[in-house]
């Protein structure tokens, strides 16, 4: 038994279902990720989890407890907000020891629960300071001390690292993943960043308009994408998502790419899915990422299924570790990773490799993966 | 921009036509402002003088020989209607109904926005909207059904002593304003504390209850100790309309011991025996607005302050 159940959960708002029947589950120590786009109700699931909102249908169990009904405060929960929620009327002890303080802990081991964690955070220094005092990343671990004082069963991070510039993002990225390694705790984490969806989960739920769309291990979303929506969703750059027909014959099926001026350029597939015979001479959606395109060179050794095709070059944007080219395939800017040091010049025509074995195909009705 | 464009415009000599703005928007300040504190000068000073000078000298001339003894006799001696005992008494008297009315319409209005905000129900806009009607309604239209009410409550106040031997305050005039006061001031103050708190972060709250403090809890420690601004405007506002009041007061305390001090200050004005004193109904008067005027002095950075709250940053 997993030890956070969300069973058909439901919410509505009125006539408006904000939450359209979501399954998760999350084993012990695990790193459960919300994501999607704004207004997908990834924010009102972790509200339901939290208590801060009611539901409407379903069930909510933690350590196989039924949480459904109980307040906040009794579910053994705690929760780090996106705006941090620092109480600016009180210390940092205070904010870290206020819940303590409500659930009537005496001082004297409130002292030491903050000690403890002041220690863990390294926020010794900043404890008889008020919020407005302490920096944006300072303010951050404030918030994660006040969470961690609790030692609760669950955690719960509402987009918090939204309000921090860049680098510093990045830096508390990895304090996250660092806490999560030591503590061994279970999280559940809501973000409308995939990257950070990617890097910090053990299991991604990418969702959309109230439903889950994938729910998966990182690799798996990264890779397998189920539909149209996630493969778009995850990976910076985008996946590359190419308008196609299916060619060939009998066990032997190519994709065929249409381009400008040129005549088509036609992709064996050596393994293709089985489900991609019934749309032969159809039209389909040709996924491949622009790690899976990229100069015949620096194409990966070991993939059994890579296709060469000569590309005009539109664009080149040198990114420092990577250099990527824009061509035009199928109508749609097409983005391929080449190495830094990669000589290619925009307006020339340049072999790119396809790394087939990484390519996925979807059904342009449905937008469902063809398997 | 304009910084910009005046050096090459006072370099072709002459002066500038900013200069000429400044000019006239100070010039005209001035005056109004000298238009608005010559009452209160003449006040002050015919407060400081003796009745032979006022008599015989100008209005707008300094005292030439400064004297308290009219603060003295206003405070102490002048008649108030047949009473000859000062203004004091009925100092007090404001102090006792304007502080309690004050701090309860403040707090159930700081209450109102906690709810109307963070734990909103259905149908809460229409209560807010119904609360701010209150703003509107005049003065006058409440006064007879008012009265009613609060013989009513003398009544029912009447009964309890006779019942139990104890009133409860009901029918004493001062305890009357108080809640004439409290309930007009509520939708002012209902309306000040719930568009502070609209933009006060609900997050706060939604941290509150995760930590598992109640309603009341995040009400005294996460809401109050973060409203200091408004609660200083609410303070202000209140404290001045309630003891500035003379329709209410003079209505349902007009006679009697209990009359406040702007009900007296009408009575010292009016007292027709004799030579009519301006000094000392100077006095009165100045005596009468110290409180507000202290109010402002000790709160007013907090006014502006908390007025602009919430209009800047959401």
């Amino acid at each position: 038994m997993a030890f956070l159940e969300i069973n058909g959960l439901r919410k509505r708002f009125g006539s408006v279902e904000i939450l359209k029947g979501i399954d998760l589950d999350l084993e012990k120590g695990g790193f459960l990720v919300l994501v999607g786009p704004s207004g997908c109700g990834k924010s009102t699931l972790l509200n339901t989890i939290a208590g801060l909102e009611t539901i409407t249908e379903g069930e909510i169990r933690v350590d196989g407890r039924t949480i459904n009904d109980l307040h906040p405060s009794k579910r053994d929960i705690a929760m780090v907000f996106q705006s941090y929620a620092l109480y600016p009327n009180m210390t940092v002890a205070g904010n870290i020891a206020f819940g303590m303080e409500m659930r009537g802990v005496p001082a004297a081991e409130r002292q030491k629960a903050i000690d403890k964690v002041a220690k863990v955070l390294q926020i010794g220094h900043l404890l008889q300071r008020k919020p407005s005092q302490l920096s944006g990343g300072q303010r951050q671990r404030v918030a994660m001390g006040r969470a961690l004082v609790r030692d609760p069963k669950l955690f719960l991070f509402d987009e918090p690292l939204s309000n921090l510039d860049a680098k510093l993002r990045v830096d508390m990225r990895i304090e996250i993943k660092r806490l999560h390694a030591t503590t061994g705790t279970t999280i559940v984490y809501v973000t409308h960043d995939q990257i950070e969806a990617m890097t910090l989960a053990t299991k991604i739920a990418v969702m959309r308009d109230g439903e889950v769309q994938q729910f998966g291990t990182p690799a798996e979303i990264y890779n397998n994408p189920t539909n149209l929506f996630v493969a778009d969703f995850m990976g910076s750059p985008a996946m590359n998502l190419i308008p196609a027909t299916i060619g060939g014959n009998g066990n032997a099926l190519s994709v065929v790419l249409q381009r400008e001026a040129r005549e088509p350029i036609s992709l064996p597939l050596a393994d293709a899915p089985t489900g991609l015979s019934a749309f032969h001479s159809k039209p389909i959606i040709f996924g491949v990422r622009p790690e899976a395109l990229t100069d015949p060179e620096g194409a990966e050794r070991n993939a059994s299924n890579i296709a060469t095709a000569d590309c005009h070059i539109e664009v080149v944007e040198p990114a420092g570790s990577d250099t990527f080219a824009v061509t035009n395939l199928g109508g749609k800017a097409v983005v391929a990773r080449l190495r830094a040091d990669a000589n290619i010049q925009p307006g020339t025509v340049t072999p790119l490799a396809f790394n087939l074995t990484k390519a996925v195909f979807f059904d342009p009705a449905t937008e469902n993966r063809i398997l | 921009m304009s910084a910009i464009a005046t050096p090459a415009r006072q370099s072709t000599g002459g002066i500038s036509a900013r200069t000429v703005n400044r000019i006239v928007i100070y010039g005209l300040l001035a005056l109004f402002a000298l238009f608005y504190l010559m009452p209160l000068f003449v006040m002050l000073v015919t407060s400081f003088k003796t009745m032979d000078e006022i008599q015989n000298g100008n209005m707008l001339a300094l005292p030439q020989a400064p004297t308290f003894e009219p603060w003295l006799k206003a405070w102490g001696e002048t008649c108030v209607g047949l009473t000859c005992a000062g203004i004091k008494g009925y100092f007090w008297n404001s102090i006792k109904m304007v502080v309690p009315a004050v701090l309860i319409s403040t707090l159930l209005g700081a209450l109102n926005g906690y709810v109307l905000t963070k734990w909103r129900f259905r149908g809460h806009t229409l209560v807010f909207g119904l609360m701010l009607f209150a703003c509107f309604i005049p003065f006058q239209s409440v006064l007879l059904p008012m009265a009613t009410i609060l013989g009513s409550l003398g009544r029912f106040g009447v009964t309890l002593r006779n019942a139990t031997g104890f009133s409860f305050g009901l029918g004493n005039p001062t305890v009357n304003l108080v809640f004439v006061h409290v309930v007009y001031g509520l939708g002012f103050t209902t309306l000040f504390f719930r568009n502070y708190y609209e933009a006060f972060p609900t997050e706060l709250v939604k941290a509150a209850q995760v930590d598992g403090a109640s309603f009341f809890q995040i009400f005294r420690r996460i809401m109050l100790p973060n409203s200091m601004p408004i609660f200083v405007v609410t303070v202000i506002y209140q404290f001045t309309n309630i003891w500035n009041d003379f329709l209410f007061a003079s209505a349902y305390a007009g006679t009697g011991d209990a009359m406040p001090m702007t009900v007296a200050l009408n009575n010292v004005v009016n007292t027709s025996t004799g030579v009519v004193e301006y000094n000392v109904n100077m006095a009165a008067a100045m005596i009468a607005a110290l409180p507000t005027l202290l109010v402002y002095v000790v709160a007013g950075r907090y006014f502006v302050r908390g007025l602009m709250a919430g209009a800047v940053k959401g």
